[in-house]
C-alpha cells in the first residue's frame, strides 16, 4: 500500500459518507412518499386516469289513452359553453359568428340559465352538422365550448294539451337539494310542470354510468365498466287526443263567438271533460296556452318574460285546475240540494219572483237576472230558468238559521277542497264562512262581520265563493253519478316494453256527500229541464242525445261577465261531464254552453268530424 | 496462466454492478416507452447506445490512464471545443431551449457529456501536482478558474444542470485532492451568497429593465418550483406533481412492470429520460427503488475501493471525479423526481434514455477499469 493512498483514505471516507448520506436522504424521502403517503398518491393517480361518464336515460314518452304520442324524444346536438367564455371576448365573438347568435344573446343564455352554478351552459340546441363539425375540428379556436349529443322533448301535436303535459327543464339547485331528487345530478333534465313533473319518477328512468380510462390528453383508452341506462317508461294518459283537440277548438271558437256578441275581450278560459264512471279526464284545455318547445335547451329570458309578465295573459297557468272562478248559477244545483236536504225547499214549494228581492231591507235590494220577474216559481223551474230570487230565499233561510249548514253541505260535495287530480298546481277553491271572512279581513275590522248578504250572494254562486272548472265538472259528474263523487285523474297506465300494463290507475272515490235520493232525482230532473226548456235550450236544440246541465254568468268586478256551462250526457245513462268557463264571454252562458255542446258531441260520437281516434264514446 | 492474469485485471464486481444497472435501465426504458409510437425503436436505440459505449469503454480500459497526466492544457482546449461545438453552424442543434447538441454522420450527440470526462482528466492532472495538499491561495484561484471555464461555457448553452455537474466534479476532486476545509466553507458561503443574490436580484432587475436580465422567468420558476408547485403549475410544476403521484402511488411493491398508469397513459412527462425514476418508482414501488439505490451503493463502494487502491494520485483523482459526477447526478435526478431538488434536465446514470449520456458513463467505467488494472501490486 502506497503512502499517498494512506493519506487519501480518510478523504475517500468523507466522500463515501457523503454518498451514503445522499442515498439515505433519498431512501427516507421515498419511504415517506411510497409507504406512508402512498394511498393518497394512489387516489390522485386514479383521479388522473378514471373518468365517470353519465349515460343519460331516454325519458319516457307521454301517450294519449289510445297510444297516440303526445310527447316524444328526438336526438339533437347542443352547443355548450363554459362560463369562462365570457372572459374571452375573441372566442365569444367567434362563437357568435359561427352560430349566428348575437354575443349578448350568448351571454344572457349563459348567465340566465337556471344552472348558473354549473360548468357548462347550453347556448344552442339543434346545432347544424356544419357547426358541430367546425367546433369539433377546431378545439383550439373554441377552448371553452363543447358539443354534446342529447335527446330532447318533441311535441308532435304542437301546443296541444300543453298544460296537461307540462314542460321539462334543467334541474334547479333547490330541486337538487330536495328529497324528491336524491339520485339526480346537476344538469339533469326533469319535469317542471304538468304530467312531466307529476310522473317524473316513472318518466325519468335510471342513469347509466360508464367508467373509462383516459390518457393525459383525455383520450379514451378503454372502458373499465359500463352500466347501461334504464330508459324511462312511457306514461299513458286518460286524455283523448281527439277530444282534447275539440275542447281547445271549442274554446277559441267561443272567443270568436263572444267577440261577435260584443265581448271582444274574451280570450281566456278552460274546458274540462271527464268520464263520469271512472273519473278519467278526457280533455283538459286552458287558454291562452304556451309552446312547450320553447323550454327545450332552456328558455330564453325574453321568452320567459313574454309568458310570465303582467299583461301576458299568464299562458302558463292551467286555468282548469289553478284558477278559481265564481261558479255563478252552476252553484244553484248544490245550493238547491242543500235547501231540499234542510227543508228550505221542496218539490212542491214555490216562490214568487217579482224581478227584485228586498227581504234584507230596501237598501239591500237584490235583483233577479230577469228584471220582469219569473212570477210563481217551483224548484224545478227555479233551476231551469235560473231564478235568482228562489236562491236568495233559500240562502236567506240558511242565514237566519244562525248556523253554517249551507257551507258545510257544499263542502261535502268537494267545494273548497282539491279534487285530488294527479297534476301539480291544483287549488282548493273557496267556500266562504264567518271564520274565513274574519281572517281574510284581519286588517279591516269593519269588514269582518258575516252579513246576510254574504250567504245570499253565495247562494247564487257569487260573492266570495270560488271553484275551479275541474271542481265544477267533478261535482256535476257526482250528481250525474247518483251522488258518487270520484277523484279525477289523467294517469291511465304505464306499459312495459312488451306492452303489458305495469301500473294502472284505479277508480277512487272522493267527496262523500249525503242526500236523499228523491232530492237528487229532483235536481237531476231540474238540470235536464235547463236543456229542454231552460237557459240552455237554444244551445242544445235538436241534439241527438239527451243531456242535462246548468248555465252560469259570473259577475267579476271591472270585467265583462264570465260565461259558464257544465253539463253531462247521456241523461239516462250519464257517461261524460263537461265544464266550460269563458272569461269575459258575456252573460247568459251562451258561448260556454255552445262550447260544451261541441265537446259533449265529440265525446258521444255525434260530431265525428272532430274525433279522429275511432273510439266510440256513445256506447 | 496468461488467462488468469487477464481475469485478474478485470474488476468483476464493477462489471457485474454495471451490467445489472444497464439491464435494469433497459427494462425501465422498455416499460416507459411502451404505448408511444416508435417505442421499439427507442429501446433499440438505447441498446445501440450501450453497444457504441462499449467501444470507448474498451479503449479507455486498454489505454494507460497515466498518458493524460500533465496534459491538462490540451485537455482544457479540447473541453472548450466540445462545449462550444454546438455553436458551429451546420452541425450545431438547439433543442428544448439549449444549444447542446451536434449532428455528425446523421447521429445526434451532446458533446458536453464527453466534456465531463475530459474535465475529470484535466482536473486530475492539475490537482495531482499538489501532492495531496492545496493550500496556496493562488492555487485555489487557479483551480476554481479552470473549473469555471467549462461551467461558464455550459451556462451559455444554457444548461444549468450540466454546469452544476462540473461544479460537483470539481468539489469532489478538490476534497480528495487536499483542499482545506476552510476553502470549502468559503466556497460554500460564496455559492450561497451568489445564488441568493441572483434569486433576490433577478425580479428587481427584471422589473427595472422591463425584460429578463439574469434568468429567464421560466428558468426561475423551474428552479424554485420544487419549493412551491404552484409557481409554474402548467409546466414544470405539473411535471413534478405527476412525478410525485407516479412514485407515491407505487407504494411498497409497485403496480407491476408495464402496469404504471402514470407512465403508460403519458401523465408523466419525459418518462423515458429525465423522469425514468418515476416510472420505476410507480411500477416497482419502494422495493424496486431501494434495489436501484442498493445497486448505486454497490457501484460507488466498488469505485471507492478502486480509488483507494490506485497506483498513483492521478488515478485516484480520476476515479473520485467519476464518483462525484455520478453522486451528483443520482442526487439531482432522483431528488428532482421526489421534489427535493430543483428541476434540471439531468438524466439518471445507466438508466435514462440517451446515447451520449450512456457513452460518457461507459467511458467513465472504462477509466475505472483502467485504473484498477494498473493498481498497486500488479
Amino acid at each position: 500500500m502506497l503512502e499517498q493512498n494512506e493519506r487519501l483514505r480518510p478523504r475517500l471516507l468523507v466522500l463515501g459518507a457523503l454518498f451514503v448520506g445522499v442515498l439515505l436522504l433519498l431512501l427516507v424521502r421515498l419511504w415517506t412518499m411510497q409507504v406512508i403517503g402512498g394511498a393518497e398518491y394512489v387516489a390522485q393517480a386514479e383521479q388522473n386516469r378514471i373518468r365517470e361518464v353519465t349515460l343519460i336515460a331516454p325519458r319516457g314518452r307521454i301517450l294519449d289513452r289510445n297510444g297516440a304520442v303526445l310527447v316524444d324524444n328526438r336526438a339533437t346536438k347542443v352547443v355548450l359553453a363554459e362560463r369562462s367564455l365570457l372572459d374571452d371576448g375573441v372566442a365569444l365573438k367567434r362563437l357568435s359568428d359561427l352560430l349566428g347568435i348575437p354575443t349578448t344573446a350568448i351571454e344572457s343564455r349563459i348567465l340566465s340559465s337556471p344552472d348558473v352554478a354549473y360548468a357548462s351552459h347550453v347556448v344552442m340546441t339543434d346545432a347544424s352538422d356544419g357547426v358541430v363539425a367546425y367546433i369539433s375540428e377546431h378545439p383550439d379556436l373554441f377552448p371553452n365550448i363543447s358539443v354534446e349529443a342529447r335527446t330532447v322533448r318533441t311535441y308532435p301535436n304542437g301546443t296541444l294539451a300543453a298544460h296537461v303535459l307540462g314542460y321539462t327543464g334543467t334541474i334547479s339547485s333547490e330541486e337538487l337539494e330536495s328529497e324528491g331528487f336524491i339520485d339526480y345530478n346537476p344538469g339533469d333534465i326533469v319535469g317542471k310542470s304538468g304530467a312531466e313533473s307529476q310522473f317524473e319518477t316513472v318518466l325519468q328512468g335510471d342513469r347509466g354510468v360508464r367508467t373509462i380510462e383516459v390518457d393525459a390528453v383525455g383520450r379514451l383508452r378503454r372502458v373499465i365498466d359500463s352500466v347501461d341506462p334504464e330508459p324511462g317508461r312511457d306514461v299513458r294518459l286518460t286524455i283523448d287526443i281527439g277530444v282534447q283537440k275539440v275542447a281547445e277548438e271549442a274554446l277559441s271558437e267561443a272567443f270568436s263567438a263572444a267577440a261577435g256578441l260584443g265581448y271582444p275581450q274574451a280570450d281566456a278560459g278552460a274546458a274540462v271533460a271527464i268520464d263520469i264512471q271512472t273519473g278519467e279526464v278526457l280533455a283538459l284545455a286552458s287558454a291562452p296556452t304556451f309552446n312547450p318547445e320553447q323550454f327545450i335547451g332552456g328558455i330564453s329570458s325574453e321568452d320567459w318574460d313574454a309568458i310570465t309578465a303582467k299583461g301576458s295573459g299568464y299562458p302558463l297557468t292551467n286555468r282548469a285546475i289553478s284558477s278559481g272562478y265564481a261558479p255563478a248559477s252552476t252553484f244553484k244545483a248544490f245550493v238547491g240540494l242543500a235547501g231540499l236536504e234542510s227543508g228550505y225547499a221542496s218539490s212542491g214549494k214555490s216562490w214568487t219572483c217579482e224581478g227584485s228581492w228586498v227581504k234584507m231591507g230596501t237598501q239591500w235590494k237584490k235583483m233577479c237576472w230577469k228584471h220582469s220577474g219569473h212570477g210563481s216559481v217551483g224548484f224545478e223551474r227555479g233551476i231551469a230558468e235560473s231564478c235568482d230570487v228562489v236562491f236568495y230565499e233559500i240562502g236567506y233561510d240558511f242565514y237566519r238559521s244562525g248556523e253554517e249548514k249551507l257551507q258545510e253541505y257544499l263542502r261535502t260535495w268537494g267545494y273548497g277542497s282539491r279534487t285530488g287530480i294527479d297534476l301539480p298546481g291544483e287549488i282548493s277553491g273557496r267556500v266562504p264562512d264567518a271564520a274565513w271572512k274574519k281572517e281574510f279581513n284581519a286588517n279591516y275590522p269593519e269588514y269582518q262581520r258575516w252579513l246576510p248578504g254574504d250567504t245570499v250572494n253565495m247562494s247564487i254562486g257569487q260573492g266570495d265563493v270560488l271553484a275551479t272548472p275541474l271542481q265544477i265538472a267533478v261535482t256535476y259528474a257526482g250528481i250525474a253519478n247518483d251522488g258518487k263523487v270520484l277523484v279525477p285523474h289523467v294517469f291511465k297506465d304505464v306499459l312495459s316494453e312488451n306492452g303489458k300494463t305495469v301500473i294502472e290507475s284505479e277508480v277512487k272515490e272522493g267527496a262523500t256527500p249525503e242526500f236523499d235520493q228523491g232530492n237528487l232525482d229532483l235536481v237531476q230532473r231540474a238540470l235536464r229541464r235547463v236543456v229542454t226548456n231552460g237557459t240552455a235550450s237554444s244551445a242544445f236544440r235538436s241534439m241527438d242525445v239527451a243531456s242535462a246541465g246548468k248555465t252560469g254568468t259570473a259577475q267579476v268586478a271591472g270585467k265583462e261577465d264570465f260565461a259558464l256551462y257544465v253539463g253531462y250526457a247521456p241523461y239516462e245513462d250519464p257517461k261524460y261531464c263537461v265544464a266550460v268557463v269563458i272569461e269575459q264571454g258575456g252573460g247568459g252562458g251562451a258561448v260556454a254552453s255552445s262550447a260544451a255542446r261541441k265537446v259533449l258531441s265529440a265525446l258521444l260520437g255525434l260530431d265525428t268530424g272532430y274525433v279522429s281516434t275511432g273510439v266510440d264514446y256513445s256506447r | 496462466m496468461r488467462e488468469r492474469k487477464r481475469l485478474y485485471f478485470v474488476n468483476w464486481p464493477l462489471v457485474f454492478v454495471v451490467i445489472a444497472l444497464l439491464a435494469f435501465g433497459l427494462l425501465m426504458v422498455r416499460s416507459a416507452t411502451t404505448g408511444i409510437t416508435g417505442s421499439s425503436g427507442m429501446l433499440r436505440r438505447q441498446m445501440l447506445g450501450i453497444a457504441v459505449g462499449l467501444i470507448p469503454l474498451a479503449i479507455a480500459w486498454r489505454l494507460d490512464y497515466r498518458m493524460f497526466k500533465g496534459a491538462h492544457v490540451p485537455l482544457m482546449v479540447l473541453n472548450a471545443v466540445l462545449i462550444l461545438a454546438p455553436r458551429i453552424p451546420g452541425i450545431g442543434v438547439t433543442a428544448k431551449g439549449a444549444t447542446s447538441w451536434i449532428v455528425l454522420f446523421g447521429q445526434q450527440f451532446q458533446p458536453s457529456e464527453l466534456a465531463k470526462i475530459v474535465t475529470i482528466l484535466a482536473l486530475a492532472s492539475i490537482i495531482e501536482r499538489y501532492k495531496g495538499s492545496i493550500e496556496d491561495v493562488w492555487d485555489v484561484v487557479k483551480l476554481v478558474g479552470v473549473l469555471l471555464i467549462p461551467f461558464g461555457l455550459i451556462l451559455t448553452q444554457p444548461d444549468l444542470g450540466t454546469g452544476l455537474v462540473f461544479l460537483a466534479i470539481g468539489a469532489g476532486m478538490m476534497l480528495v485532492g487536499g483542499l482545506k476545509a476552510k476553502w470549502f466553507a468559503i466556497a460554500g458561503l460564496i455559492a450561497v451568497l451568489l445564488v441568493g443574490s441572483v434569486l433576490l436580484l433577478d425580479p428587481v432587475l427584471d422589473r427595472r429593465a422591463g425584460r429578463d436580465v439574469l434568468l429567464k422567468d421560466y428558468q426561475m420558476d423551474r428552479l424554485l418550483v420544487f419549493v412551491d408547485e404552484t409557481r409554474d403549475p402548467q409546466n414544470s410544476g405539473h411535471n413534478l406533481r405527476q412525478s410525485k403521484i407516479a412514485i407515491g402511488s407505487g407504494e411498497l411493491t409497485g403496480k407491476g412492470l408495464g402496469s404504471g398508469t402514470q407512465g403508460n397513459l403519458r401523465f408523466l412527462p419525459e418518462a423515458e429520460t429525465d423522469f425514468i425514476f418515476a416510472v420505476l418508482g410507480e411500477e416497482l414501488g419502494f422495493t424496486g427503488a431501494s434495489l436501484l439505490l442498493g445497486l448505486y451503493l454497490a457501484l460507488l463502494m466498488v469505485a471507492l475501493d478502486i480509488a483507494s487502491r490506485s497506483r498513483d494520485m492521478f488515478g485516484s483523482l480520476v476515479v473520485v471525479g467519476v464518483i462525484s459526477m455520478w453522486t451528483f447526478q443520482i442526487l439531482e435526478n432522483i431528488g428532482m423526481t421526489v421534489g427535493l431538488m430543483p428541476i434540471t434536465g439531468i438524466p439518471l446514470p445507466f438508466m435514462s434514455f440517451g446515447s451520449s449520456f450512456m457513452v460518457a458513463n461507459l467511458t467513465a467505467v472504462g477509466m475505472l477499469l483502467s485504473v484498477w488494472s494498473r493498481r498497486v501490486g500488479t
